[in-house]
């Protein structure tokens, strides 16, 4: 059986698709001049002074890591409410991740108190997630981080465009450096890929650096005569994105900011009709729906439990939903650091439930979802009564 | 760097070439709006296994990850050795470098073959060693025949780096499947050429699951599995990583699979032109033997100069007189300012050597008779 509607419905109209087709025939794949230009136009999109176009968020992250100086030794707090991936990226640069609170269910971004009191002699960054990109207060938590010596990281893998503060600083610029997705499910897509900006020329070199390798030269300033050959100077990684991805991204980002408000719309959509349902409620307010960029519209149920049904009657009802784990209960997790306590990152593990959000999708496929939520709804009441 | 100095090579060292039925291949797949690893990935990795022979092919975002996960499989982990060439892409020990382990760096047997040591490997082998790594230097394979009896002899893992495959065998069989995991390359130089990808092969069912929650974060269910609703959700089992390839370059690699065979052929046919006219030039050394070309993928085309002060104004010559681009495989890896730092004191004279000398000349399958005539006039002219 195939969804009715699916988590996310990526459509990629044909000037896409002869923007990459084009590259192809150029014959040239290796990052180069279209990975220059995507890293340039990236950096005025979001305004950073430096954009750093890698294989993956993932990638972004680490890099930032290690640009940041995480090793073994240091502890990194980050956010306790988000994908594998950023804690991990602590890991692979031999430090301690340490989980944090967020704010609650209704407020899934790291906790700035929470931060305050796990800050250790052997703390040396801080990652903030703009989680379902929704901005967290990296204004504030970076205020923090500068008073006590740490480097911020914003993971905004979720949140591209959003506005951190009313001025409408964007998610990814406040901190020391911002990583961001280029994944098939986010805002900006091209399949695998992603994004570190710096304001840092320090920082963001050591990240240009360390993704291909840490060779004074890259295969492009080769074959322009400008290198013959290079050196390497510390142990990077191959985290290249390609010229086809750079192609799509950037056909892309010519259509992003309609595609953001595609998705803000539906979020408004689905908050008004959505609204006052019994057993059914939202995470964050309407202001914070206006700042936001819409990676996913997240919800809330009463318990897991509720939750569970929930999520089988819309699966019954061929829409398709998800939700993420708290990190410190996977088991490779409880493994390595034992049973950590986090009852706010806890509670909204269990209680949320992300509906279909996409930039594509047309009106009746917005009512499909809201009917078939009100049908799930309408049936754990009566299950109830 | 300004545009003025920018100089384009009239005859590059590797050129691609990418067909329409590829071009198709890619716009069909961004049609269909499904770009996450899923049905066209395990396709090609199928049809790759197949190809090479292997039971596992495990398609990752590079041969570098390739190489990481790998290592990661024998176990390599801190306190662990893992022999190297040096005579190699850097990739090779960074890899194992990742794994918290130290890289040991084999020399290469002298001009005539530019692989790993065999000899050299053994005398190198502590109680720490781990693994081994062979490359098969520019697509000839290297003795991983020996290395594997030597290794199974000690209980130690072979990996076989063959980025410079596919399509060279061994005694029959397609290199990357003789050792414990073989890993290649699909980067835009390569003989299957893509941008940016790799892939793991093992016949280790062990590995192959291990590769696949490795490559993506550790978790036990993929995006395709959530989307085709073979499961709802996901624990995470291990630190993992994001080494996925994408559908849009697994689609190009399938349409480029089927010319793989005819592509390599005519890099042969190219490469026996180039042995049988350079072998008549003074001042030139050719590893390698006219008959291991047979069984060679074809990947690059590298010849020694005897002078071994010549390198640099060779290059030069040929680049500024001719137009003809070339580049050296490889810079000897102990020799980086990066690898100096950590392991003091490494001395490979067949390696350091070869390094001086080697020069990588112009070969892709659609290198003209013309053109390869012009390389061949070019080298001629820059030897005087």
């Amino acid at each position: 059986m195939s969804w009715r509607v699916p988590l996310a419905d990526l459509k990629i109209p044909e000037e896409d698709v002869q923007a990459v087709l084009d590259c192809l025939r150029s014959g040239w794949l290796t990052m180069g001049p279209r990975t220059k230009q995507f890293e340039d136009e990236f950096s005025a999109y979001v305004n950073s002074p430096h954009a750093v176009a890698v294989s993956s968020c993932t990638a972004a992250l680490h890099l930032a890591c290690l640009a940041a100086g995480l090793g073994e030794g240091d502890e990194a707090i980050v956010a306790g409410m988000t994908f594998v991936s950023t804690p991990n990226a602590v890991r692979y640069t031999g430090a301690t991740p340490v989980l944090c609170e967020i704010g609650g269910a209704d407020d899934m971004n790291i906790d700035i108190e929470d931060v305050e009191r796990r800050i250790t002699p052997h703390t040396k960054a801080v990652i903030a997630v703009h989680f379902c990109g929704y901005p967290a207060k990296v204004t504030e938590l970076r205020r923090l981080c500068d008073e006590r010596g740490l480097l911020l990281i914003e993971d905004a893998a979720q949140a591209i465009a959003a506005a951190v503060d009313d001025s409408g600083r964007r998610a990814g610029t406040v901190g020391h450096l911002g990583c961001f997705s280029l994944f098939s499910k986010n805002q900006l897509p091209v399949g695998e890929g992603g994004v570190v900006t710096s304001a840092d020329d320090d920082l963001a070199a050591k990240v240009r650096s360390l993704r291909s390798h840490a060779m004074t030269s890259v295969t492009w300033d080769r074959h322009r005569g400008y290198a013959d050959t290079y050196d390497i100077v510390d142990i990077g990684y191959n985290y290249r994105l390609d010229e086809p991805r750079a192609a799509l991204a950037l056909s892309r980002l010519k259509r992003l900011d309609r595609d953001i408000e595609a998705r803000r719309e539906l979020a408004r959509t689905y908050r008004s009709k959505l609204a006052g349902l019994e057993g059914l409620g939202f995470v964050w307010d309407d202001q914070a729906v206006e700042r936001a960029t819409h990676f996913a519209f997240p919800v809330l149920l009463a318990d897991q439990a509720a939750r569970d049904r929930f999520r089988e009657r819309l699966q019954g009802l061929g829409v398709q939903t998800t939700w993420y784990p708290a990190i410190h209960r996977f088991s490779d997790y409880r493994e390595t650091y034992g049973e950590l306590s986090l009852p706010r990152v806890e509670e909204a593990a269990e209680r949320h439930c992300a509906l279909p959000m996409s930039s594509g999708f047309s009106s009746e496929e917005v009512e499909i979802v809201v009917e078939a939520v009100k049908q799930a709804l309408a049936e754990e009441l009566g299950a109830a009564a | 760097m300004t545009a003025a100095t920018e100089t384009f090579p009239e005859i590059p060292f590797f050129d691609l070439r990418v067909e329409e039925e590829d071009l198709e291949a890619v716009a069909e797949t961004l049609r269909s709006g499904w770009l996450t690893m899923g049905p066209r990935t395990d396709a090609f990795e199928r049809k790759f296994a197949e190809y090479v022979g292997g039971r596992h092919a495990v398609a990752v975002s590079s041969c570098t990850a390739a190489l990481h996960l790998a290592y990661l499989a024998a176990g390599v982990g801190p306190g662990d050795e893992v022999i190297v060439p040096a005579f190699t892409f850097a990739a090779t020990a960074a890899a194992v470098i990742y794994c918290g382990a130290t890289p040991v760096f084999a020399d290469i047997p002298g001009r005539h073959d530019l692989g790993i040591d065999p000899d050299d490997v053994e005398r190198k082998i502590t109680p720490r060693t781990k693994a081994v790594c062979a490359v098969h230097f520019a697509g000839y394979p290297a003795p991983v025949d020996r290395l594997r009896e030597l290794c199974d002899e000690r209980g130690i893992a072979l990996i076989e780096d063959a980025a410079h495959g596919p399509g060279a065998t061994l005694g029959g069989k397609q290199i990357g499947t003789i050792g414990f995991a073989g890993c290649f390359s699909f980067f835009s130089n390569k003989v299957l050429p893509v941008g940016e990808g790799g892939m793991l092969v093992t016949d280790d069912d062990d590995v192959a699951a291990q590769a696949r929650t490795l490559r993506s974060y550790g978790m036990t269910s993929g995006t395709w599995a959530r989307h085709s609703q073979a499961t709802t959700t996901y624990d995470v089992t291990a630190l993992g990583y994001n080494y996925k390839l994408d559908e849009p370059r697994s689609a190009m690699l399938m349409s480029r699979l089927r010319r793989l065979d005819n592509d390599i052929a005519r890099r042969r046919e190219l490469i026996m032109v180039y042995r049988r006219a350079l072998s008549k030039m003074d001042g030139v050394t050719l590893p390698y033997r006219d008959e291991d070309v047979a069984t060679a993928s074809g990947y690059v085309m590298p010849i020694l100069l005897d002078d071994p002060d010549f390198q640099s104004e060779f290059r030069a010559r040929l680049r500024e007189r001719h137009g003809v681009q070339t580049s050296v495989f490889y810079p000897a890896t102990h020799t980086f300012t990066a690898y100096r730092e950590r392991y003091a004191g490494v001395s490979l004279p067949n390696t350091e050597l070869a390094a001086r000398t080697e020069v990588t000349i112009p070969l892709f399958s659609h290198l003209t008779d013309e053109d390869q005539q012009r390389v061949l006039a070019a080298i001629e002219d820059a030897l005087r």
